[in-house]
């Protein structure tokens, strides 16, 4: 890369900074609650799919156990910041699971006990929540590091299925008489500060520094071994990468970043409790890294816009409708999919243009829209009809589509950089390069420069090896 | 003491003894081929070096230490690398990290010395990246410019060959093992690897051991020859003494009589159960 270049991406790259920040702040001051709150979420989930985007993507090992290490995060942050007047409301209720051994357990307690006083207020709030959630984070990778070792010796979809169980045991482990004094068992922790998890700044702050671990990490020597074992393991191996030592790695440095995703979505949620740690987590990651692009943190944070949006502000699928809207509605789609058949391959130029399946769905849906317009005045479709979970079937039909027409993601395997959006690619050759490559697949003329960088004059063995004299 | 001393070894699968009291030396600086029917061992034999598979009983030592119970890529930081017989290269990624890649294991510094660019790291990163260049330089342009950033499924089959054979040497490796680097190459490009091959031995300052089937390309390097014939060295020598060794012959065209048929079709089965294997 020239220096110019150089100097016209770090500007644009300030430049572009520029902007995010002050996009926050309008988003901050002038943003709705509701707004605010997506964005944060966005940023949360994006740290919580961009580390598992380092086992599942980079290192190439299906990971489904993400949700238990944001747990660990989640539950120890929890602990740690709990307020005062939280941990005497759970000390007086009947249901206390607790004991006064954990209920002691918080950094206030610890800053007091060093004379700190000074750190115990709710202006020094951020200060003891960033020291819970590194704990936080510290222990989840410890997690990572007891799911990595059985990592080493199983592999594809068995290694697949240890990852869940874990995921799940971790999870069912917390309700346990063994853990609930830590947990509060079922019942969790409710009134946990909110303020960081809640805050565009923090958030962003948090997921630009991930963002940046991992962009850091993929492109050196060590991100590339993990993606030499993501290609082909064995041959990994062959050229020298310790296999166990840099799963171990991928498994602990991303559960570590879950436990940091999982300490501030508690606090955005201000409650922590077991049922907020579902499968579904996992899932949601699983979509934004799949429809993203499996490998590409750029793929992984459009991904994960795209699922936060879906999340956020889908809450509309969800109300109550009468069934003559839903039988509109189900019209209406049928035919922008087949309208979004006919333009897709119109674009790409391929097979019939119309085929009896296009007209099949033009024709349902017309039926549907019709029906749906026509019933009502004759007494069908009145009744009232609710949807529940209609978000995530829209996420599942998402991630179906785009695995037919897209199956790399949106970006594939491509990162964001300056030049790739300029379209400067290393990878096709200059003019000169050409003509080069000219020269060395035509005989005649590269006969005297492949002496030329061979040393060796070619024509001047002998024919054949085995009138030779050995 | 020669550079690599196989003593001896055995390894079966199962039923099948795959390779039966194998000895073979290879001293530094030389070139030698393995050559033998098919199923004959090669490969595992191979993979018995690398440490892929363990040897049943016997020593296999490498300047005088011993390889047994090391992974394959302790193998490698001992010295020995290879290259695979089906291409194994990393194909999403360029040609330029193909071969940055199996430099790896010789980076000092952990981790966050990678993530902070600390300046220990940059300076290895810069070696690392002309140590590519110099290997991929061995194959002339083909392997250069635009193509060190053009991901490893663009490439021609005989380049992807070539690129494996620099990943190979990039590891820093004194001895390489060759599973078939001319396989599935035409006439002209079986030639440019016999050049290479040369090259690497005589500017690279390598030692050789290598897989073959192309009599002409082993004829041609090979300072010896061995010949394996179900998983036990039958001849070994020069390629002249070798090819006209009569047991050899019997082992590629078979006997002048009712038995040989029997005897082909038991390496058909040995084959395929060494395959499966």
């Amino acid at each position: 890369m020239t220096d110019d270049k150089r100097t016209r991406n770090i500007i644009l790259t300030l430049v572009g900074i520029g902007i995010v920040a002050v996009g926050l702040y309008f988003v901050d001051s002038y943003g709705s609650t509701k707004l605010t709150q997506a964005c944060a979420l966005f940023a949360i989930w994006g740290i919580a799919a961009v580390s598992l985007n380092l086992i599942n993507g980079v290192t190439g090992i299906l990971s489904l156990g993400h949700h238990g290490f944001m747990l660990v995060g989640g539950y120890i942050t929890a602990l740690l910041i709990l307020p005062d007047a939280g941990r005497e409301r759970i000390a007086s209720s009947a249901r206390n699971q607790m004991n006064d051994f954990t209920l002691g357990l918080s950094i206030s307690n610890g800053f007091r006990a060093l004379g700190l006083d000074g750190l115990t207020t709710d202006d020094t709030l951020w200060v003891r929540f960033l020291i819970a959630l590194f704990i936080g984070g510290l222990v989840a990778g410890l997690f990572g590091l007891l799911v990595g070792i059985p990592s080493l010796r199983l592999r594809g979809d068995y290694l697949a299925i240890v990852t869940f169980g874990f995921g799940e045991i971790i999870r069912l482990l917390a309700s346990t008489r063994l853990f609930s004094p830590f947990t509060n068992g079922s019942l969790g922790f409710s009134g946990i500060p909110s303020g960081i998890g809640k805050s565009v700044w923090w958030t962003f702050l948090f997921l630009a520094i991930t963002v940046a671990v991992m962009a850091k990490l993929k492109f050196s020597s060590h991100g590339r071994a993990l993606q030499g074992i993501r290609e082909d393991e064995i041959a990994a191996e062959a050229m020298g990468v310790n296999l166990a030592r840099h799963k171990v790695l991928a498994f602990t440095l991303s559960a570590f970043f879950a436990g940091i995703a999982g300490g501030l979505w508690v606090s955005w949620l201000a409650t922590a409790r077991l049922d907020v740690f579902l499968f579904f987590l996992t899932f949601f990651f699983l979509v934004a890294i799949s429809v993203g692009g499996t490998g590409s943190i750029t793929g992984v944070l459009l991904g994960t816009a795209l699922v936060v949006f879906v999340q956020q502000y889908g809450d509309p699928l969800e109300r109550t409708y009468s069934v003559a809207t839903w039988v509109i509605a189900g019209g209406a789609l049928l035919i922008v999919a087949a309208a979004a058949t006919l333009l897709y391959r119109n674009l790409k130029r391929s097979r019939p243009r119309l085929n009896a399946a296009v007209y099949v769905l033009l024709g349902l849906g017309a039926v549907g829209i019709i029906a749906g317009l026509v019933g009502p005045s004759m007494g069908y479709f009145a009744e009232d009809f609710r949807a529940f979970g209609m978000r995530r079937i829209l996420l599942a039909v998402l991630l179906i589509v785009i695995m037919i027409f897209r199956p790399e993601g949106v970006m594939g395997r491509a990162e964001f950089s300056w030049s790739w959006l300029f379209r400067e690619r290393r990878n096709e050759p200059t003019d000169e390069e050409r003509a080069q490559d000219a020269w060395l697949s035509n005989p005649e003329l590269n006969k005297q420069k492949n002496a030329a960088f061979s040393d060796k004059n070619v024509d001047d063995r002998t024919p054949d090896p085995r009138e030779r004299d050995m | 003491m020669a550079m690599l001393e196989i003593s001896n070894i055995n390894k079966s699968f199962g039923g099948l003894q795959a390779i039966t009291g194998l000895n073979l030396d290879v001293n530094e600086g030389e070139i030698v081929s393995v050559i033998g029917p098919n199923g004959a061992g090669k490969t595992t034999f191979f993979n018995l070096i690398t440490g892929v598979y363990q040897p049943d009983s016997g020593d296999i030592r490498f300047e005088g230490d011993s390889l047994l119970g090391l992974k394959p890529n302790q193998v490698v930081d001992r010295g020995v690398a290879r290259t695979f017989q089906n291409l194994r290269l990393f194909t999403n990624l360029s040609v330029l990290d193909n071969v940055l890649i199996p430099q790896h294991h010789k980076l000092k510094g952990n981790w966050l010395a990678s993530v902070l660019r600390l300046p220990s790291y940059r300076r290895q990163e810069k070696l690392m990246r002309e140590k590519a260049l110099e290997k991929l330089a061995f194959f002339g342009p083909r392997l250069m410019s635009f193509r060190l950033h053009q991901p490893v499924y663009v490439l021609s089959y005989a380049n992807r060959r070539r690129t494996e054979m620099a990943r190979a040497m990039a590891t820093d490796a004194k001895l390489l093992l060759l599973d078939e680097p001319s396989a599935g190459m035409n006439p002209k490009e079986t030639e440019e690897v016999t050049q290479i091959i040369k090259r690497m031995r005589d500017e690279g300052g390598y030692t050789i051991l290598l897989v073959e089937h192309k009599m002409n390309l082993v004829g041609e390097i090979s300072d010896r020859v061995a010949v394996f014939d179900y998983g036990q060295k039958i001849a070994e020598g020069s390629y002249q003494d070798v090819v006209n060794d009569p047991k050899v012959v019997e082992a590629y065209l078979g006997k002048r009589s009712d038995e040989s048929e029997d005897a082909e079709s038991e390496d058909e089965e040995g084959e395929a159960a060494r395959e499966s294997a």
